[in-house]
C-alpha cells in the first residue's frame, strides 16, 4: 500500500511540477542560508573561545588565593611542583604551562605604554596553546641570550615598534623596587584575545624571575584537557587536592564568551523556528490548494472503497516528499558550503580593522555540527506535518458525493 | 478599469491576500525596526565612545597619528589656540599632553596613561568630570593632584587622599618623577580606560614633564557634532600642512568599521529571512494565478492582450505590496519611534558589553523617516519582484490551452 501511496503522491507532485519545485527550492534555500549562518556565526564564537583558551586561560587555570582580586607577586602559587606532578600523572590532561605575570611599563625611546609582563617558556607555550601559530612578524624565540621579547600586535602598533627595536620593560619586583630590563623585540603576536594583543609582553621565564626577583612559584598554571567533557571532573579533583588555590574554568574567567555561546544557541533556535515557520506557510499553501483542487479525485477514491487513512497517507507522503527533498538538497548545499568554509575559511580581511575590535579572526572557519542537521530535519518534518493538518481536516469534513458531482 | 479588476481580484482571493499582506507587513516591520535598532545602537555606541574621552575632532602634528613620538608633538600650542579662537562651528577646544608613566604606590607599581589637561575646558569636551566617583574633579590650580580611573586606583590600592609616585620621561627626554596625591577617582564604565587613565592639571604637568606650550593633541568640540568631519577639514585648511585635523571617523576608524561589520551580519541574517518570505510570496502568487488560468484563457480568447493581462496581475501585486509595506512601515516606524524615546535596556549584559569596551547598556533606536521609507521601498520592490515569475509563467499559456487547463 505504501508503494501505491508513494506513486500517487509522486504523480500528483509531478503534475504540478512548478509549484513542487518552488517549494523544494524554498526549503533548500532556507536551509542553506540557515546552515551557512549557524556555521559561520558559531565559527566566530568558537574561534574567540579557542583563542582565549589557547592564549590565556586554558580550559582550567589555577591561581593563588585572592590573586584574581588582587594580582601581584605576593600572591604566587608556591606548590607548583606538586601541581605539575599531579597533572603529569593524569591522562585527562593534554598540556599545561606555568606563567609569571606582573604589571609594568614598556617604553621605547619615544613612547611608553602600560603592559602586562608574562614570564613564559616558549616551548611549553607552543605545545600548550600553539602560541607560535599567532606569530605575525619576526620569529618565535627569545634569542640565544634570552634578551628577546614577543609583544601583542596592538601594543606594537601603539608603541610604533618593529622587529629588532629595543624595548625597556620595567616593573615592580618582589622587593617593591622598580626594576627594568632592556630587551629586543623578536616577534609580534596577534592572538585576537584583545587583552593580550593590547598589553602582553612575553619574556623568557628565567629573565622574568630575575627581573621580578622571584626564584620560584607561578602566577598562573593554565591547563588544557584531552576532551572538554572532563573539565568539571578535573576541576573538582584540583579543588580537592589544592583547595586553597583558585581553580577556575575558562568560562569563569571569560564569562562574556560563554554568554556569547549561549546567546548564539538561542539565536540559532529562534532563527530556525522563524525560518521554518515561514517556510511551513509556503508548504501549507501548496498542500491546501493541492487537496482542495483534488477533492473530486479524493471523493471518487473514497467512493470506491479507499479508506480515509489511505488518502491521508497519500497526502502525508506528498508533503513528506516535498519536505525531505528540500531537506536533502538544502543539507547538501549548506553542508557543502560549510565544508568549504571549514577547510578554507571565510576571508573577511577587508573588514579586518572592525573585526579586530570584536576580537574576531579575519579568517573565520565554519563549524559543522550534526545538531544543525538534526534540528533542521525536525523543523522541516514538523513544518510538513503541521502544514497538512488543516487541508486534511477540510477533506474529512467534505462530502465525497458532493465532491464527485462538483464540476 | 484594470484598477477595478485588480481590487476585485484581491478581495475575491481574500485568504491569499490576507496571508500575503500579513507576511509582507511583518517583514517590512521587522526590517524597519531592525535597521532602526542597528543604526540607533551603533550611533549610541560611537557617541558614547567618542564623548567619554577621544573627542569629535583631534588636531595633531601630521606625523603623530602614525608615529606618536616626542618628535611629533605640537610645539606651539599657543599658536594653535590662537588659530582656533573664534573659528566658526567650534564650541570649545583644549590641548592635552598624553604620556605613559610607571605609578608606584606603597604596595604596587602599575604602568598607566598620565595626561595633562585643562580641567575647566575638559568638562565641556569629555565626560571625565561627569564620571567622578569619589573625591573631587581637578582645577587648573591643582598642584601634584591626580584624578585617576577607578580600576587603576584599585590595582594600585590607593584611595582619595593617598599618595603615590610616578616615574616617566619628560618632553625633553629628561627623567621625570614626583609624588602625587589622589584628588578624585572616576569611573566611565570603559574598563580599559578606567584601568589605565589618570589626569593632572596641565600647568603642573608642563612643569614636571618639561612640556610648556607643548601638546600631543588638541580636542575640538563642534557646535554640531554631526558636522565633525566637515569641521575637521575646515580646521585643517586654516592650520595648514604643519598640523593635521581628523574627525572621529578617522581617529576611531576601527570602531566605525566594527559597527559596519555588525550591520553587515545583521543584514545577512535579515536577508535569509527575506529569501524565505520571497519564495512564500512567489508560491502564493503562483497558486492564485494558476487557479485563474481558465479565467485568463477566456479573457485572452475575447481579445484581451497578454500585455493587459500582465498589467492587471502586476497591478494586483503592486496594490498588495503597497498596502503591506505601508502597514509594515507604520508598525515598524511606531516601534522605532517608541524605542527611540524609551531606549531598550539590556540589563545583565554588562559583562559582554564590557568585553568590547562599551560603557552602556541602554540602546535607543534611530527614528529616521527617510531610512524607514528606503526600507519600505526595498520591501515593495522585493514583494513585486516575487510575483513576476508566476505572472510571466501564466501569461505564456495560449488561450485555448489556458481554457482547457485543469
Amino acid at each position: 500500500m505504501f508503494r501505491t501511496a508513494l506513486r500517487i503522491a509522486w504523480a500528483s507532485l509531478a503534475r504540478r511540477s512548478s509549484r513542487s519545485v518552488l517549494v523544494v527550492v524554498m526549503i533548500s534555500m532556507s536551509l542553506w542560508g540557515l546552515l551557512f549562518m549557524e556555521g559561520i556565526y558559531d565559527g566566530m564564537t568558537e574561534q574567540m573561545i579557542s583563542n582565549a583558551i589557547r592564549s590565556d586561560s586554558g580550559q582550567l587555570s589555577l591561581f593563588a588565593a585572592g590573586y584574581r582580586e588582587d594580582p601581584g607577586l605576593h600572591r604566587l602559587i608556591r606548590r607548583d611542583g606538586e601541581i605539575v606532578a599531579l597533572l603529569d600523572g593524569d591522562r585527562r590532561v593534554k598540556s599545561y604551562v606555568r606563567r609569571l605575570r606582573q604589571d609594568g611599563l614598556a617604553a621605547t625611546a619615544h613612547y611608553s605604554r602600560n603592559v602586562m609582563i608574562y614570564g613564559v617558556d616558549l616551548a611549553a607555550e607552543k605545545r600548550h596553546g600553539r602560541l607560535d601559530s599567532y606569530l605575525l612578524e619576526g620569529e618565535y624565540a627569545f634569542g640565544a641570550k634570552k634578551r628577546g621579547v614577543l609583544i601583542g600586535a596592538r601594543l606594537a602598533e601603539k608603541l610604533k615598534v618593529k622587529i629588532g627595536r629595543k624595548l625597556i620593560v620595567s616593573a615592580q619586583n618582589s622587593e617593591h623596587e622598580v626594576a627594568a630590563v632592556a630587551l629586543t623585540i623578536t616577534g609580534i603576536v596577534r592572538t585576537n584575545n584583545m587583552g593580550l594583543d593590547e598589553s602582553a609582553v612575553f619574556i623568557d621565564m628565567d629573565r622574568a624571575r630575575e627581573l621580578f626577583m622571584t626564584p620560584a612559584g607561578a602566577s598562573q598554571i593554565s591547563v588544557i584537557l584531552q576532551t572538554e567533557k572532563d573539565i568539571p571532573a578535573v576541576q573538582a579533583m584540583l579543588r580537592h587536592h589544592f583547595g586553597i588555590l583558585q581553580t577556575l574554568r575558562w568560562d569563569e574567567l571569560y564569562p562574556a564568551l560563554m554568554q556569547s555561546r549561549v546567546m548564539m544557541k538561542g539565536f540559532n533556535l529562534v532563527m530556525s523556528l522563524l525560518i521554518f515557520g515561514v517556510a511551513g506557510l509556503g508548504i501549507f499553501g501548496v498542500m491546501l490548494v493541492s487537496v482542495l483542487e483534488r477533492l473530486r479525485e479524493f471523493g471518487i477514491m473514497l467512493a470506491i472503497g479507499t479508506s480515509f487513512a489511505q488518502v491521508r497517507g497519500i497526502i502525508f507522503t506528498e508533503s513528506f516528499i516535498l519536505g525531505f527533498t528540500g531537506f536533502v538538497a538544502g543539507s547538501l548545499l549548506g553542508g557543502g558550503t560549510l565544508l568549504y568554509f571549514y577547510h578554507h575559511g571565510l576571508d573577511l580581511t577587508i573588514f579586518s580593522e572592525g573585526l579586530e575590535e570584536f576580537g574576531i579572526d579575519v579568517i573565520t572557519h565554519a563549524v559543522i555540527r550534526a545538531q544543525y542537521f538534526i534540528t533542521a530535519f525536525i523543523a522541516v518534518m514538523l513544518a510538513t506535518f503541521v502544514s497538512v493538518l488543516l487541508p486534511l481536516r477540510l477533506l474529512k469534513k467534505s462530502n465525497p458525493i458532493e465532491a464527485i458531482n462538483k464540476v | 478599469m484594470f484598477f477595478k479588476i485588480a481590487v476585485r481580484n484581491i478581495f475575491a482571493y481574500r485568504k491569499r491576500s490576507i496571508i500575503t499582506v500579513l507576511l509582507l507587513a511583518c517583514t517590512t516591520a521587522l526590517l524597519v525596526f531592525a535597521t532602526a535598532y542597528m543604526d540607533g545602537s551603533h550611533a549610541r555606541l560611537i557617541q558614547s565612545s567618542v564623548e567619554i574621552y577621544p573627542g569629535y575632532v583631534q588636531i595633531t602634528h601630521p606625523g603623530f597619528r602614525d608615529n606618536p613620538s616626542l618628535e611629533n608633538l605640537i610645539f606651539d600650542a599657543a599658536q594653535v589656540s590662537a588659530s582656533l579662537k573664534d573659528f566658526p562651528g567650534i564650541a570649545v577646544f583644549a590641548p592635552r599632553f598624553e604620556s605613559y608613566v610607571l605609578f608606584s604606590s606603597a604596595e604596587k607599581a602599575v604602568g598607566g596613561m598620565f595626561t595633562g589637561i585643562e580641567p575647566e575646558k575638559e568638562m565641556k569636551i569629555s565626560r571625565l568630570a561627569a564620571s567622578l566617583k569619589q573625591g573631587s574633579y581637578l582645577t587648573s590650580a591643582d598642584n601634584a593632584m591626580v584624578y585617576m580611573g577607578s580600576e587603576l586606583a584599585r590595582r594600585l590600592k590607593v584611595g582619595v587622599g593617598d599618595q603615590l609616585a610616578f616615574v616617566g620621561t619628560g618632553a625633553d627626554y629628561s627623567f621625570a618623577a614626583d609624588t602625587l596625591t589622589v584628588k578624585g577617582i572616576f569611573q566611565t564604565g570603559l574598563f580599559d580606560f578606567d584601568s589605565r587613565a589618570s589626569f593632572v592639571a596641565k600647568p603642573y604637568f608642563d612643569r614636571m614633564m618639561a612640556a610648556k606650550n607643548y601638546a600631543t593633541h588638541f580636542i575640538v568640540q563642534p557646535e554640531r557634532p554631526v558636522e565633525a568631519a566637515a569641521l575637521a577639514v575646515a580646521i585643517g585648511r586654516r592650520l595648514g600642512p604643519e598640523y593635521e585635523a581628523a574627525g572621529w571617523q578617522q581617529t576611531m576608524a576601527g570602531l566605525v568599521q566594527a559597527m559596519r561589520v555588525d550591520s553587515i551580519f545583521g543584514y545577512i541574517t535579515l536577508a535569509i529571512i527575506f529569501m524565505v518570505i520571497f519564495f512564500v510570496v512567489m508560491i502564493y502568487t503562483l497558486l492564485v494565478v494558476y487557479a485563474r488560468v481558465r479565467e485568463i484563457g477566456i479573457l485572452r480568447a475575447v481579445g484581451t492582450g497578454p500585455g493587459q493581462i500582465f498589467a492587471m496581475l502586476l497591478l494586483e501585486s503592486v496594490l498588495l505590496g503597497l498596502v503591506s509595506v505601508l502597514l509594515g512601515g507604520l508598525i515598524g516606524g511606531v516601534l522605532a519611534w517608541y524605542f527611540h524615546i524609551h531606549p531598550i535596556v539590556f540589563s545583565g549584559m554588562e559583562e559582554q558589553f564590557k568585553q568590547y569596551g562599551l560603557a552602556l547598556t541602554a540602546m535607543p533606536t534611530d527614528f529616521a523617516p527617510l531610512v524607514i521609507m528606503r526600507d519600505m521601498a526595498i520591501m515593495f520592490v522585493l514583494s513585486v519582484s516575487a510575483t513576476l515569475y508566476p505572472i510571466f509563467k501564466v501569461n505564456r499559456f495560449r488561450p485555448i490551452e489556458a481554457i482547457h487547463h485543469v
